[in-house]
């Protein structure tokens, strides 16, 4: 028989804890958003390829921070429950906080039972209509979530980013101030973004069932001049 | 429904059939004593913007079950579905359909190919048609934004899929609306002169096949009309469709009810 060392659980949660927000620190961050008629998503993402934010659902959309191919699965498994339950039951019926609550319980399951714990940080956002709010579902690591009802920040200097931006933020704006609110307190006094590094997404009605979209780097440096 | 999370060697990809088939959302296909009724028709024509379909609203059994059923649907901006044969899987089908493109959409961040989603439905017709009586034969028609140019595919019972490039029709009625097809169609059609044969093909079929419903006057029902252009899935609107089959009527009630001597 081998030997095992006793490990305290304190210590074994703490130890996990470090190991996760090590990996999500090494990524860039993430602000998620209200606007007056819509929520915004903006990621800094050096890649055009490899995106941080998606579209779920009609009116559900995605962000994940941290290791790529964690968040990506998580996606995935996103749009195949989202699809599966509008499939099996009605459109109406695919809720964000039921997505959110997996997410959670499965991050949660790996935090204390995986060979390791997910090195990602996630968010569901939903656009409210008749029958459900609009919320911002924020997801950590160790599967604590929390549901905000004007922001949410991701990603390592999430602390510094959250204050910058709520500085600016104590009403909500249309999406033009929004965004550069939002680019703003993601550089920082000392730097700026440019804007191929810039992922933005937002769900916003336009008619369609559909609410998501991409938004172009076009679109996005109209928006910010 | 929990999260559906795979490895790696057993994920479904970015397709909702396969993924349904693995998390067990489809109904279970089997063989049993059925009627498999292949009442319909729906036409589609190619013209020098798109693609024309026409497809009448009529839901057959031993009787008449249904009167405005839709057998044309969108299956995404840009593509058509339409179906004969059983209502129930055919609606299952078109369902299917609409979310798969979707989904890959979604999944991927890029939509599929025209031919793409025509090679998609082959597997999927096949599998039903081969081990169910319950057969469904579905028409895929398009705007290809690649190819900047309308297509059309049809389907044989056991899933093959076979490109056609002038028109196509499914259902009962094929035999009397391929007819005239084949009489009025030329390669340089435009919207106008497509709407009016793909009518005058539907008027057809509804005229002598008893499954397929023409134009019914009494409750302002007529067979939808769409066009599949650059524009996206366009549906005319009642009014139009119904001036165009009095139209015929009218010119086949002069003749006696016939065309009567030329294709109108």
């Amino acid at each position: 028989m081998s030997n095992y060392f006793y490990v305290s659980p304190e210590q074994l949660t703490k130890d996990r804890a470090e190991f996760a927000q090590k990996g999500i620190a090494r990524g860039r961050s993430l602000v998620a958003a209200l606007y007056d008629v819509g929520v915004l998503l903006v990621a800094e993402n050096p890649s055009a390829s490899l995106n941080k934010i998606s579209e779920i659902y009609d009116r559900i959309a995605f962000a994940g921070v941290g290791k790529y191919n964690e968040f990506d699965r998580l996606r995935e498994a996103g749009i195949r429950w989202a699809d599966g339950t509008g499939f099996t039951y009605s459109r109406e019926d695919v809720d964000a906080r039921a997505l959110a609550n997996y997410y959670a319980q499965h991050l949660g399951d790996m935090f204390t039972e995986g060979q390791k714990p997910l090195e990602v940080e996630i968010l569901v956002a939903q656009l409210g209509n008749k029958i459900r709010p609009t919320k911002l579902y924020r997801i950590a690591y160790e599967g604590t979530i929390s549901d905000e009802s004007r922001f949410a920040v991701l990603g390592g200097d999430a602390e510094t980013i959250r204050s910058r931006f709520a500085a600016t933020e104590e009403v909500i704006h249309p999406l033009r101030e929004t965004l550069r609110n939002a680019v703003d307190a993601l550089a920082g006094p000392e730097r700026t973004i440019a804007t191929p590094e810039l992922e933005v997404g937002i769900l916003e009605d336009r008619g369609a069932r559909r609410t998501f979209l991409r938004l172009s780097d076009d679109q996005v440096s109209e928006l910010l001049r | 429904m929990g999260l559906p999370l795979y490895d790696a060697h057993s994920d479904p990809g970015p397709s909702f059939y396969q993924y349904a088939q693995t998390a067990g959302l489809n109904a279970a296909v089997s063989a049993s004593s059925g009627l498999s009724a292949h009442a319909t028709t729906v036409i589609a024509v190619r013209y020098d913007q798109g693609v024309v379909m026409v497809g009448d609203r009529q839901a057959t059994g031993n009787y008449i079950a249904s009167r405005d059923v839709r057998k044309i649907e969108p299956a995404d901006r840009f593509t058509a579905i339409a179906i004969s044969g059983t209502a129930a899987r055919g609606i299952e089908f078109i369902r299917m359909a609409q979310l798969s493109f979707e989904h890959y959409e979604k999944m991927t961040d890029s939509a599929l190919s025209l031919e793409g989603k025509a090679n998609y439905l082959s597997p999927i017709v096949q599998r039903n048609n081969l081990s169910s009586p319950l057969i469904v034969i579905p028409l895929l028609a398009g705007w290809d934004p690649s190819h900047q140019v309308g297509r059309i595919f049809e389907y044989d019972g056991a899933g093959g899929c076979y490109e056609r490039f002038d028109f196509a029709t499914i259902g009962s009625g094929t035999p009397f609306a391929e007819s005239a097809l084949r009489l009025g169609f030329r390669t340089d059609l435009d919207r106008e002169a497509a709407l009016e044969l793909g009518a005058l093909a539907l008027y057809e079929a509804g005229d002598n096949d008893p499954s397929t419903g023409g134009p019914d006057f009494v409750r302002n029902i007529y067979p939808m009309m769409v066009t599949i252009t650059s524009e996206g899935f366009q549906e005319l609107d009642n009014d139009d469709v119904a001036a165009r089959f009095r139209a015929i009527n009218e010119r086949r009630t002069q003749s006696g009810g016939v065309a009567g001597g030329t294709l109108r």
